[in-house]
């Protein structure tokens, strides 16, 4: 019984290094003592008597730990934009307070294009926005490195310049770098005396340096509107006379790998017509001339004009179909 | 009985009576001592590698750390019923099946009142009991089964992980 339990606890053990720290968030702070002691009971003769150990105490080494993580997707550029953001959080995974570098890189292996950096090129996400903005603060290195305390993060804003001459469908790659100011290395490196209250600081799995790499994705997308009209004239033929209705047809795509966010069909009615109420459709279906809930409205003044909400069209939203009708005067 | 003899007889008397009245005075028959360790690979000049138990100064969260718990008889008499007990240190957790002590009987306990060997100790959770986890382990309790002879040692040990 007893060998096969210490055979099984050695077991466990051969499996583990010196440091094997485990990839968790953040563990006990670093500085806290850890204190053991011991207690023995037992009898002499008849007498019974107890002792205490002596206090071992361990203290709690700062685990030196970072982790960037890109926090935007994708970002649709067109060719020539200038202040492209990408969003980026840099988390202390370590248990103690640590300082860390920011860097960044766009000319990365794999892409189509270098994006340009900005100057300056990383802000703080100073308000909040989720976004660059006036308030943000451009970081300087060795200025306002950011202290971050165990397990907090900070939002970094990378800004780019797209190039011109870029095409649909182009990739630029753009890195954030974080690492630790007390050390970076192999993970068990030690940096004796320099963690949090003057405990060891031990560069953990990250190697106490971090990075994540964001993309701009050129993505252009061009909206087209193929007109047809038909013309019926009040004698059966197809004459454009006065008193004729001209019911015209437009057939709206996107073509390219981007995104038209808001689309509006308008068309104002031509001089010397007048619009056919309640002849507006949306891929045949009827759309009533009130401002209202529906994608479509007509409105006399200031101009006599339709108008329809088309939402956001891709090349796979495939074409939209708009008709009206208006009578010659 | 001849006069050697009894002289013998006497002596060993005055040397039962001396221990036994020192012992009642307070003096301390187990000295304890608690050591903090870490495993350590070595490779030596062969190139083998190996484990060795380092002292444990400043450790990072995840490392195991070994306890071991040695109580050392420093009096002329055996000491019997011995008894060690440890707390699992505060943001360590147990490492399961880690504890041993030779010719004792180890338990273990959740709450430092009530002791079991490992496996029966239970949790109730959600109206059903279940078997506690290492984690929840709080205290060790080795009871050696022989006496502890003069100058004998005996040891405890268990593994735990900084949390």
């Amino acid at each position: 019984m007893f060998s096969a339990r210490l055979l099984v606890g050695l077991g466990v053990v051969s499996l583990l290094g010196l440091w094997a720290p485990e990839a968790r968030a953040v563990g006990v702070p670093a500085g806290t003592s850890i204190d053991n002691t011991a207690q023995v009971t037992y009898t002499v003769g008849s007498v019974s008597a107890t002792a205490t150990s002596n206090t071992a105490t361990v203290t709690v080494a700062e685990i030196l730990d970072v982790v960037v993580t890109l926090q935007t997707p994708s970002v649709p550029v067109i060719a020539g934009a200038a202040q492209q953001e990408l969003l980026y959080r840099v988390t202390n995974t370590g248990n103690g307070p640590e300082t860390f570098r920011l860097q960044m890189t766009s000319v990365i292996a794999g892409d189509e294009f270098d994006p340009v950096a900005a100057a300056p090129s990383i802000y703080f996400d100073t308000d909040a926005s989720g976004d660059l903005s006036p308030g943000d603060v451009p970081y300087v290195a060795g200025s306002n490195d950011p202290v971050l305390a165990a397990d907090a993060f900070v939002t970094v804003v990378v800004v780019n310049d797209i190039p011109a001459g870029v095409v649909d469908g182009n990739r630029g790659f753009s890195r954030l770098l974080a690492d630790a100011r007390t050390g970076t290395g192999a993970p068990g490196t030690t940096y004796a005396g320099q963690g949090a209250g003057g405990t060891d600081a031990v560069v953990g799995t990250s190697g106490a340096d971090g990075e994540a790499t964001g993309q701009y994705l050129v993505a252009g997308v061009a909206l087209s509107a193929v007109q047809t009209q038909a013309v019926a004239d009040q004698f059966g033929g197809t004459r454009p006379l006065p008193g004729a209705r001209i019911d015209y047809t437009f057939v709206v795509s996107a073509t390219g790998t981007g995104s038209a966010s808001g689309a509006v069909f308008t068309n104002d009615i031509p001089a010397y017509t007048t619009y056919v109420p309640g002849s507006l459709r949306l891929n045949s279906a009827a759309l009533s001339d009130a401002t209202d809930a529906d994608a479509g409205d007509f409105s006399a003044a200031p101009v006599a004009r339709v108008s329809v909400q088309l939402g956001t069209l891709t090349q796979a939203s495939g074409s939209q179909t708009v008709q009206f009708a208006v009578t010659i005067n | 009985m001849n006069s050697r003899t009894q002289f013998y007889a006497f002596v060993a008397l005055i040397a039962c009576a001396f221990t036994s009245q020192a012992f009642a005075q307070g003096q301390s028959c187990i000295s304890l001592k608690t050591t903090a360790q870490v495993e350590k690979e070595v490779v030596n000049e062969k190139g083998e590698k190996s484990k060795v138990l380092v002292p444990a100064g400043k450790v990072v969260p995840g490392t195991e750390v070994v306890w071991t718990v040695t109580a050392n008889n420093t009096c002329k008499q055996a000491s019997d019923k011995v008894v060690i007990d440890n707390p699992v240190p505060e943001h360590m957790t147990l490492v399961a099946n880690s504890a041993f002590g030779a010719g004792s009987q180890i338990t273990y306990s959740l709450d430092g009142k009530s002791f079991a060997p490992a496996g029966q100790l239970t949790v109730k959770e959600n109206g059903t009991e279940r078997p506690a986890r290492a984690d929840e382990i709080k205290h060790i309790r080795w009871q050696f089964k022989d006496s502890l002879a003069p100058g004998a040692m005996a040891i405890a040990r268990f593994r735990a992980v900084l949390n």
